[in-house]
């Protein structure tokens, strides 16, 4: 059953391509944030031109340990990635990501600086905000794949939206945390429509934003997969649902000015508990397990 | 003979070697002492470890002493009872002591075979008791000297100090070896008299006071393993563990490991008992370390994990489950609100032994594993946090993690070797996340009926145990561009030689988690139940999920390599932070503010002060204690 194209080629392409595309969206995203701010907006491409612009840039750090913690961030986020092409275990996955956070608060902190020590803070927070609704996500997809590997997704029949809907709604939440998009922005936006001072981000410059920013990418793109996920049988169709959450959290984005952390708390725990065990105590009644 | 010889090491010898730190007071000798000591511990717990469980039956008359030495336990619990005029702890020995008397009198020439029953469950435990209690002896050498120079005592209370610990070690081996319930109880009563005075060692009002709570609490433990025995004796006619466990589950049986599992709770601090460890934090600190990481609480654990297969498809297995689970969530969450150093580790550990105890009661071969991970791992890491929070507390005088900031700049040596432990507790690849792992895809498994509630008390406290840690981690790493250079940190050799030896253990354990796993684990897990968790070199795998532990080591090395590599090719020029364009020349730490006077700036962690510490142990209490209600009611009915 072991063919090298499916499982070694494919997988490693979709690593190389993820964080591109990652890009990508980043471009596409402030394209689309521009028209409805009714701005022209810079153009698609412009996320690679200030990677490349950033990584020439003359370095200057805040601290010595800062730019290793920076790469980690950006490290352990491919890692997640390499879980998730090689369809393996996503709980794992979703502790890598943390690990990645936790590099990207660790590397806020290490800086001794206000601006960033509070980003730091509020970035934990938003771990707080969004991990227990993964996780919940993921034991969710367990329950009606019979096994956390990614693998166990492309084993059954039906699509995991049919049975899953609720955990997709919730998983929205997590992907506007992840994405940094208002309301949910507390530790620092995305775009600086709200803000100059860069919270968990200020003290970073040149190359090491530019490993943070990739990182973002590659984070931001983690989720959009596991949306895509919910369908299966036809992934065009399961991107171009995660594509569509996508484009709905740049609405919210553009909608609402960003919440307080407690507030930030309380929705992204009342609305994705309820979803995910509304939709789970439905699969039970119905018999789906 | 084999048997004999662990026993004189394990057991008799830190007796002995208590004696003589009791007899010979001088600091040279102690240290020798302690150096034997350990070096035997670990020693006896390795051959145990190569060479297996054993069987082993003292002769009558030592057999016998038992139960006089039983009475004479809790005649002394009387009188300190009396001496602390604590009602409760008069009214608990008093009931102790007429439970062994009446037992005594009326059960003349109960003799069970065998006394003793070391398989593979104890001498998992015994390499937990012995590796890190032996360490956390010799780190007390150091710890201790400096400690009675900060109270400026002048008369060493040392000897008093390691007479105890020895003392401690020996009775926590004889109760990982006990198949006699009335030894059980015996060994049981001595931790709990050690636990009693070393919490209150240095003699302060609180640690009397602290001292006093631990005792009662953990009486209520001794005395429902008296009622155990009773029940046992004058219902089944058996108080041999190894027969109880085999005898089914019928509700009289089922009665018996409801007392153990009320006992254990007391001595793991859970719900609603764990007042007692947070208040024991006012020892020294290796006081902390012995009970958190290798002794105390673990002989909790051990008694639950000892009877979990006999109670397996009960409903008090499910009752067992949601005490953990709430515990683990509860304390977690409590642990968010605090500042200092060793309460947020006690919360830490309560919970940490809740997420054990959930394990244990979700009563599979798969949670048996998580069980087992999480209490090795647990018990290296939380002794290595320990000490190295003592080093920092001795260096900083304060247990306030404020006063933590930039301790990577300051102590590099000890700050790196906190945030190994801290990143240990929390992170992958490390073997407490691989245990966390392993529980997260067993609670999925667990019946319809308590899935949910169990889940979301996991998924919560796991959530909120990154948020304290995260927060805690962020204070040491804290680096002010004055001392990027790190200057090197000189550490006592006791220090350095216990704290390298657990942190290398740490890594080394983690690293090699799959061997661990087919050499320890899963012969353990196989006492009871049949082995699901399949080891390859690279995987740890389960039914339903894979863990690669050492392709994700590998993945780590690189990232930090390459991040070095990068930061050492790209270097930079270091500024200080960004202060809204008000820096003062010369001072990166200082902005300037009205008519342009400087300011330094602090940063100050976040305090959570709407968590209230009180509201949520009343939570704790209530809730805990209905839960022991349903322990016994779900038996009953």
């Amino acid at each position: 059953m072991f063919d090298p194209i499916v499982n070694i080629i494919l997988p490693v392409l979709l690593l190389v391509a993820l964080p591109f595309f990652g890009g990508l969206l980043m471009g596409v995203d402030r394209k689309i944030t521009a028209h409805m701010q009714s701005r022209i907006g810079p153009p698609i491409l412009q996320p690679f031109y200030d990677i490349i612009k950033l990584w020439g840039k003359k370095p200057f750090i805040t601290s010595r340990l800062q730019p290793v913690l920076a790469f980690g961030y950006l490290g352990f986020s491919l890692t997640a990635a390499a879980i998730l092409v090689f369809k393996l275990d996503l709980l794992l996955l979703l502790f890598t990501v943390a690990t990645a956070d936790i590099c990207l608060i660790a590397a806020s902190f290490n800086s001794k600086s206000p601006y960033s020590y509070i980003g730091g803070m509020r970035e934990l927070l938003s771990m707080l905000s969004y991990e227990p609704v993964m996780v919940l996500s993921i034991i969710s997809i367990y329950f009606a794949t019979g096994n956390f590997l990614v693998e166990g997704i492309f084993s059954i029949a039906l699509p995991l939206l049919l049975l899953l809907p609720g955990v997709f709604v919730a998983m929205g939440f997590v992907l506007i945390v992840e994405m940094k998009k208002s309301p949910f922005d507390i530790s620092a936006s995305m775009h600086a429509h709200q803000e100059i001072v860069r919270g968990v981000f200020t003290e970073f410059s040149g190359y090491t934003m530019a490993m943070v920013e990739m990182g973002h990418w590659v984070k931001m793109m983690l989720i959009l997969s596991i949306l895509a996920c919910f369908w299966v049988p036809n992934l065009l169709i399961g991107v171009g649902l995660a594509l569509l959450l996508f484009f709905v959290s740049l609405v919210v984005d553009n909608v609402y000015p960003r919440f307080t952390w407690q507030r930030m708390l309380k929705t992204t725990w009342i609305f994705g508990f309820t979803l995910i065990l509304a939709n789970l105590a439905a699969l039970f009644i119905l018999g789906g397990i | 003979m084999f048997g004999e010889l662990i026993l004189a090491t394990s057991v008799l010898l830190p007796l002995i070697m208590g004696v003589a730190c009791l007899m010979l007071t001088g600091r040279g000798i102690r240290r020798v002492i302690i150096a034997i000591m350990a070096t035997s511990l670990i020693a006896s717990s390795l051959l145990l470890f190569y060479n297996g469980g054993f069987v082993y039956s003292p002769n009558y008359v030592v057999d016998m002493s038992a139960l006089i030495l039983d009475l004479c336990l809790a005649a002394y619990f009387l009188y300190v009872g009396f001496r602390i005029k604590n009602v409760l702890v008069i009214g608990l020995a008093s009931l102790q002591f007429l439970l062994i008397a009446y037992f005594e009198y009326s059960a003349t020439g109960v003799r069970v075979e065998p006394v003793l029953l070391v398989d593979n469950l104890s001498v998992f435990m015994s390499l937990i008791v012995n590796i890190v209690g032996s360490m956390i002896c010799v780190y007390a050498l150091s710890y201790m000297d400096e400690h009675e120079e900060i109270l400026q005592l002048s008369k060493s209370r040392q000897p008093r100090f390691f007479f105890f610990l020895l003392l401690f070690l020996g009775a926590m081996n004889g109760l990982i070896y006990s198949n006699n319930i009335l030894w059980l109880a015996f060994f049981w009563e001595v931790t709990t008299l050690c636990c009693y005075e070393l919490i209150r060692h240095d003699g302060t009002k609180e640690a009397e006071k602290n001292a006093a709570v631990a005792l009662w609490m953990n009486l209520i433990g001794v005395v429902a393993l008296g009622f155990s025995l009773f029940v046992g004796y004058y219902a089944t006619g058996s108080i041999v563990l190894n027969e109880l466990l085999m005898a089914g589950a019928a509700p009289i049986i089922l009665i018996i490991f409801a007392l153990m599992a009320l006992a254990a709770f007391s001595k793991s601090a859970q719900f609603p008992f764990h007042g007692w460890l947070l208040g024991a934090m006012v020892a020294p600190t290796p006081v902390s370390a012995l009970l958190h990481a290798s002794t105390m609480v673990n002989a909790g654990v051990y008694l639950i994990l000892r009877i979990a297969p006999a109670i397996k498809d009960t409903p008090l297995t499910w009752v067992v489950a949601l005490v953990g689970a709430f515990t683990f969530m509860l304390t977690a969450v409590l642990a968010i609100g605090q500042r200092i150093s060793k309460r947020i580790l006690a919360y830490s550990t309560v919970g940490n032994l809740g997420l054990i105890i959930l394990c244990a009661g979700l009563n599979t071969p798969l949670a048996y594993s998580a069980a087992l991970i999480l209490l090795l791992f647990h018990a290296v890491s939380k002794g290595l946090l320990f000490m190295g929070a003592g080093v920092v507390e001795n260096r900083l005088h304060s247990q306030n993690i404020e006063s933590w900031e930039g301790l990577l700049g300051k102590f590099p040596l000890t700050a790196i070797i906190m945030i190994i432990g801290m990143i240990s507790m929390f992170l992958p690849p490390f073997g407490m996340l691989l245990g966390k792992w392993a529980a997260l895809e067993v609670i999925a498994l667990s019946p319809p009926s308590i899935v949910f509630l169990l889940i979301l008390f996991m998924v919560i406290g796991s959530a909120a145990t990154t948020l304290f840690w995260g927060k805690w981690l962020g204070r040491l790493i804290i680096l002010p561009i004055k001392e990027t250079k790190l200057k090197a940190e000189k550490l006592h050799p006791p220090y350095l030689i216990s704290l390298l030896s657990l942190l290398s253990l740490d890594l080394f354990i983690s690293v090699g988690a799959a061997f661990f796993f087919s050499s320890l684990v899963n012969p353990t897990v196989g006492g009871g139940y049949s082995v699901q968790i399949g080891v390859s070199l690279f995987n740890i795998n389960t039914t339903i999920g894979s863990f690669p532990v050492l392709l994700f080591w590998l993945a780590v090395l690189v990232i930090f390599i390459a991040g070095f590599a990068i930061a050492k090719s790209k270097g930079g020029v270091v500024k200080p932070p960004y202060l809204g364009g008000e820096n003062v020349e010369g001072n990166p730490l200082a902005f300037r503010t009205i008519a342009d006077s400087e300011v330094e700036f602090k940063l100050s962690v976040m305090s959570f002060d709407s968590i209230s510490e009180d509201r949520l142990n009343r939570y704790a209490l209530v809730g805990g204690t209905l839960l022991l209600a349903l322990l016994f009611l779900v038996v009953i009915f």
